[in-house]
C-alpha cells in the first residue's frame, strides 16, 4: 500500500509539473549540439534539386516527440528546393509520413510527383533497404497513391542509392541501425537520423565512427533545429516542460537519497 | 555503389566474383568461422569447456519454483523489437525451452504473449516439445501462447494488462525490447514479481538493471542455451566468442598505440 | 526427415547469403535480388497467420466467458473496423480511416508511451541510491547529465553541457561499445550455430 501511495505521489507530481509548464510560455534559446548542427549544415549546403529520402520509421506513439523533428527537417529540405522521396518501413509510419510530407509541401507550394513523392510502406524492412540498393523502382513499382513510379517526373534518373544524396531516417527504434548496417555498410549510402531522446545514446557509437552522419535527437534536437531555421515549433514549445520534468526527477532522486540515509541512520532499510 | 555499369561500348559489365572492398570483412569472417570450428573440433576431441556462473540463468530455477509455491503463473515475453530471424530471439527461445521444461515438470502455468505470429508458432512448438520432454504432454496449453498485436504499445498495453490481472509470480523479459521495456518491467516490479531480463539493446539494458532482479548483460543472453543445456557444441561456440573477443581487444590495443605514434596511419580503418 | 530438410535448407541459404555479400557478379546479384523478393512474399503471408491466430484465440476466450471477455470483444471490433473503414472510405487525407488513426489510435499509443515518463520517474526514485561508492558515482553522473541536457544548463554554467557531452561521448560510449561488441559476437555465433545446424531450438524445441 505504501509502495502504491509513493507511486501515486510521484506520478501526480510529474503530471502537475508538466501540465503547468505547458500553460506557461517561456522562450529558450537552445544552442545547437554538434550533431544537430552537422545535420542542418548538410541539408543547407546540398545543391538545389538534390534527392533526399525521408524514411518515416516510427509509430504513432512517438508522434509528439518525432513530429517536430520531422517537420523541421522537411521544412528545411523544401525551403532549399530539395527533391524528397518519402517512404516508410513501419506500417503506422505510412499514413503519418504521407500526412506530414503533404502538409509541409503545401506550405512551400511543392508539387506531388515532381518535387516530392511518397512511395508508401514496404514490409520486411531489411529486404526493402537492401533491394533499394539495386533498384528503388523494383522495390516500389507503385507509389502510395497507386501511380507507377517510373512514370513520375521526380523518379526519372533515380535508380538506386547512387542517385540519393542522403537517407534521413525519422525513427523511434532501431530501424536507423538497419539503414546504417545495410544501406550504409553495403552501399556506402550516407544516413542521418531524427530520433527520440531515448534512442540517442544507443546511436552514439555509430555517430562517433561516422557510420551515421548526424543525429537530430528528441525534443531538444527539434528545438535546436527550429532555432537554426528560425521557425518556432513543437520542439521549442516543449523545452520548458522537458526542463521542468528533468528538474522534478532530479528533486525526486535527492529526496529518495535523503529518505534512504535517514532510514539507514535509524537502522532500517533503504 | 553501382553493381554493374554500362561500359563505354554499351556492354553491361558482369562484375567480379570477389568484391575487393569487402575483403577485410571476408578475412575477419573466415577467421571467426575457423575459430568456431576449431572450438567445436576441440570439444569433439574430448576437451571440456565450462563457462562462469551467470546469476540471471542460475535464478531460472528459483523463479519457476517461486511461481509453483505461490500457485501463480509465469509470464515470458520476447519483447516487441525482434522477429524470429534475429539471433536474440533464437537465444530467447533456447531459454524458453528450459523454462517450459521446468514449468511442465512442476505443472506451473506459462503465459507467453508475443507481437509476431511466426514467433508465436515457433514458441508453441518449443513449449509443446518441452512438455513432451518433461514427460507431461498433457500440461501443454496452446491457448497460453498467443499473438497480441504487431503495434508496439498495443503489445505493451496488453502485456501490462495481463501482468496486472494475472499477477504472475515470475516474469521473464528476454529478447529484443525497445521503449516498452521499462513499462513492462515497472509494472512487474509494482506487483512484486521476480523478474529476469535480458536484451541486446544497451539502452533498454539500463532500464532492466534498475527495474529487474536479474539482468543478462551483453552476450550472457547468447550463452544461455549452452549454460542451461550443457550442450558441449554450444559451449564451445561460446568459448570461441571469448577467443574472438581477445583478438579484437589485441587489435584495438595495437591500433590505438599505432594511431598514437602515427596519427596519419589508416591501415586499421575498414 | 522432418528436421533434416529444414536444416539442409537453412545451411544452403545461409551459405548463399553469406557468399553473395562478397561478390558483385551479376549472377550473385540476381540470386540475391530473387531471395529478397521471396523474403517479402513469405513475410506477407505471416501477417495472415497473425490475424487468423488473433481471431481464433479471441473467439475461443469469448466463447469460454473468461473474465477479460469485454477486452476481447473490443479487440475484435477494432480489428474489423479499421480495414472496413479503409475499404469503404479509402486512406487519403480526410478519410474516416485516417481520422480514426489520427484521433483514436495515435492518441492511445502516445498515451501508453507517455507512461514511460512516469515509470522513469518512479524507477529513478527507487534506483538512484548512494548505497556504495560505485552507486554514488553513478548517481552524481546521472545528476550532471540530467541537468546538462536542459537549456537551463547553459544558464547555470557553460561547462555543464560540455561535461554532459564528455560523459556521453567517452565513458558511456566506451561501456556501450564493449557491450555492443559482445552482443555482435553473440549474434554472430548464434547465427553460425543456426546455419551449421548446431542450434535447433527453432525446430520443435530440440
Amino acid at each position: 500500500m505504501d509502495r502504491l501511495r509513493t507511486r501515486w505521489i510521484i506520478f501526480s507530481g510529474l503530471a502537475i509539473v508538466v501540465i503547468v509548464s505547458y500553460l506557461i510560455t517561456i522562450k529558450f534559446k537552445t544552442a545547437p549540439s554538434p550533431a544537430t548542427l552537422k545535420a542542418y549544415k548538410y541539408l543547407d549546403t546540398l545543391p538545389e534539386k538534390s534527392v533526399v529520402i525521408f524514411s518515416f520509421d516510427h509509430e504513432a506513439s512517438s508522434l509528439p516527440e518525432i513530429q517536430p523533428i520531422a517537420l523541421a527537417m522537411l521544412r528545411h529540405a523544401f525551403k532549399n528546393d530539395l527533391k524528397i522521396v518519402g517512404l516508410s518501413l513501419f506500417a503506422e509510419g505510412t499514413a503519418i509520413g504521407y500526412d506530414l510530407l503533404s502538409k509541409t509541401a503545401r506550405e512551400y507550394d511543392r508539387q506531388y510527383g515532381s518535387d516530392y513523392i511518397f512511395l508508401g510502406f514496404k514490409p520486411q524492412y531489411i529486404s526493402a533497404i537492401l533491394g533499394m540498393g539495386e533498384s528503388i523502382k523494383r522495390v516500389f513499382p507503385e507509389d502510395y497513391l497507386g501511380n507507377m513510379t517510373d512514370t513520375m517526373p521526380i523518379m526519372l534518373g533515380i535508380d538506386s542509392y547512387d542517385n540519393i544524396e542522403m537517407v534521413v531516417s525519422i525513427a523511434d527504434g532501431d530501424r536507423t541501425v538497419q539503414w546504417v548496417e545495410y544501406a550504409g555498410a553495403r552501399y556506402n549510402q550516407k544516413v542521418m537520423a531524427g530520433l527520440t531522446a531515448a534512442m540517442i545514446t544507443s546511436y552514439d557509437p555509430y555517430l562517433s565512427s561516422e557510420q551515421l552522419y548526424a543525429v537530430v535527437g528528441g525534443l531538444r534536437g527539434a528545438a535546436e533545429y527550429e532555432n537554426l531555421l528560425d521557425k518556432r515549433g513543437g520542439g521549442s514549445r516543449g523545452m520548458l516542460a522537458q526542463s521542468a520534468a528533468h528538474l522534478y526527477i532530479l528533486a525526486l532522486v535527492i529526496v529518495g537519497n535523503i529518505i534512504y540515509f535517514r532510514n539507514r541512520r535509524r537502522g532500517g532499510g533503504g | 555503389m553501382a553493381v554493374s555499369a554500362a561500359a563505354s561500348d554499351g556492354n553491361v559489365e558482369t562484375g567480379s566474383w570477389l568484391n575487393i572492398d569487402t575483403l577485410p570483412t571476408l578475412i575477419f569472417s573466415l577467421i571467426s568461422l575457423l575459430i568456431v570450428l576449431y572450438a567445436i573440433w576441440s570439444v569433439k576431441s574430448g576437451r571440456k569447456f565450462t563457462i562462469r556462473e551467470i546469476p540471471g540463468l542460475k535464478a531460472v530455477d528459483e523463479a519457476v519454483g517461486r511461481a509453483t509455491e505461490m500457485g501463480s503463473s509465469i509470464l515470458y515475453t520476447p519483447g516487441w523489437g525482434g522477429d524470429i530471424q534475429r539471433p536474440t530471439t533464437i537465444a530467447s527461445m533456447n531459454i524458453l525451452s528450459s523454462v517450459a521444461t521446468r514449468t511442465a515438470e512442476y505443472d506451473c502455468r506459462l503465459i507467453y504473449p508475443t507481437h509476431d505470429p511466426v514467433i508465436m508458432a515457433v514458441a508453441q512448438e518449443v513449449v509443446k516439445e518441452s512438455s513432451i520432454k518433461a514427460g507431461h504432454p498433457e500440461r501443454y496449453r496452446a491457448d497460453d501462447i498467443f499473438y497480441i498485436s504487431s503495434s508496439q504499445f498495443g503489445y505493451a498495453a496488453a502485456v501490462d494488462g495481463i501482468i496486472s490481472r494475472e499477477k504472475p509470480a515470475s516474469i521473464f523479459l528476454l529478447g529484443t525490447f525497445e521503449a516498452e521495456s521499462l513499462i513492462l518491467a515497472e509494472t512487474g516490479n509494482s506487483i512484486g514479481s521476480i523478474q529476469i531480463a535480458g536484451t541486446d539493446s544497451t539502452i533498454q539494458l539500463a532500464f532492466f538493471i534498475v527495474a529487474c532482479d536479474y539482468t543478462l548483460i551483453g552476450e550472457e543472453l547468447f550463452a544461455a542455451s549452452g549454460y542451461l543445456s550443457g550442450n558441449e557444441s554450444i559451449l564451445s561456440s561460446v568459448k570461441a566468442q571469448d577467443i574472438i573477443k581477445i583478438l579484437i581487444s589485441l587489435f584495438i590495443i595495437v591500433a590505438m598505440i599505432w594511431a598514437t605514434i602515427d596519427p596519419s596511419s589508416t591501415w586499421w580503418v575498414f | 526427415m522432418r528436421t533434416k530438410i529444414p536444416l539442409v535448407v537453412c545451411l544452403a541459404f545461409g551459405v548463399i547469403m553469406f557468399a553473395q555479400y562478397f561478390s558483385n557478379h551479376t549472377i550473385a546479384r540476381a540470386v540475391y535480388n530473387n531471395i529478397l523478393e521471396w523474403w517479402q512474399i513469405i513475410f506477407a503471408f505471416t501477417l495472415f497467420v497473425g490475424v487468423a491466430a488473433f481471431i481464433k484465440n479471441n473467439l475461443k476466450s469469448i466463447s469460454r466467458g473468461k473474465k477479460d471477455t469485454p477486452y476481447k470483444i473490443v479487440s475484435l471490433i477494432g480489428l474489423a473496423l479499421m480495414p472496413l473503414l479503409a475499404i469503404i472510405g479509402g486512406t487519403r487525407i480526410g478519410s474516416p480511416f485516417l481520422w480514426s488513426f489520427e484521433n483514436m489510435l495515435a492518441p492511445m499509443q502516445a498515451t501508453v508511451f507517455s507512461l514511460l515518463a512516469f515509470f522513469v520517474a518512479s524507477a529513478s526514485f527507487r534506483g538512484f541510491r548512494a548505497r556504495t561508492v560505485s552507486a554514488t558515482i553513478l548517481l552524481l553522473t546521472a545528476l550532471i547529465v540530467l541537468i546538462g541536457r536542459i537549456p537551463l544548463a547553459e544558464m547555470i554554467s557553460e561547462s555543464l553541457p560540455k561535461t554532459t557531452f564528455w560523459i556521453q561521448s567517452y565513458p558511456s560510449m566506451a561501456a556501450r561499445r564493449a557491450i555492443l561488441i559482445g552482443i555482435g559476437l553473440g549474434s554472430m555465433t548464434t547465427a553460425l550455430r543456426v546455419i551449421l545446424g548446431i542450434e535447433r531450438t527453432y525446430l520443435r524445441g530440440e
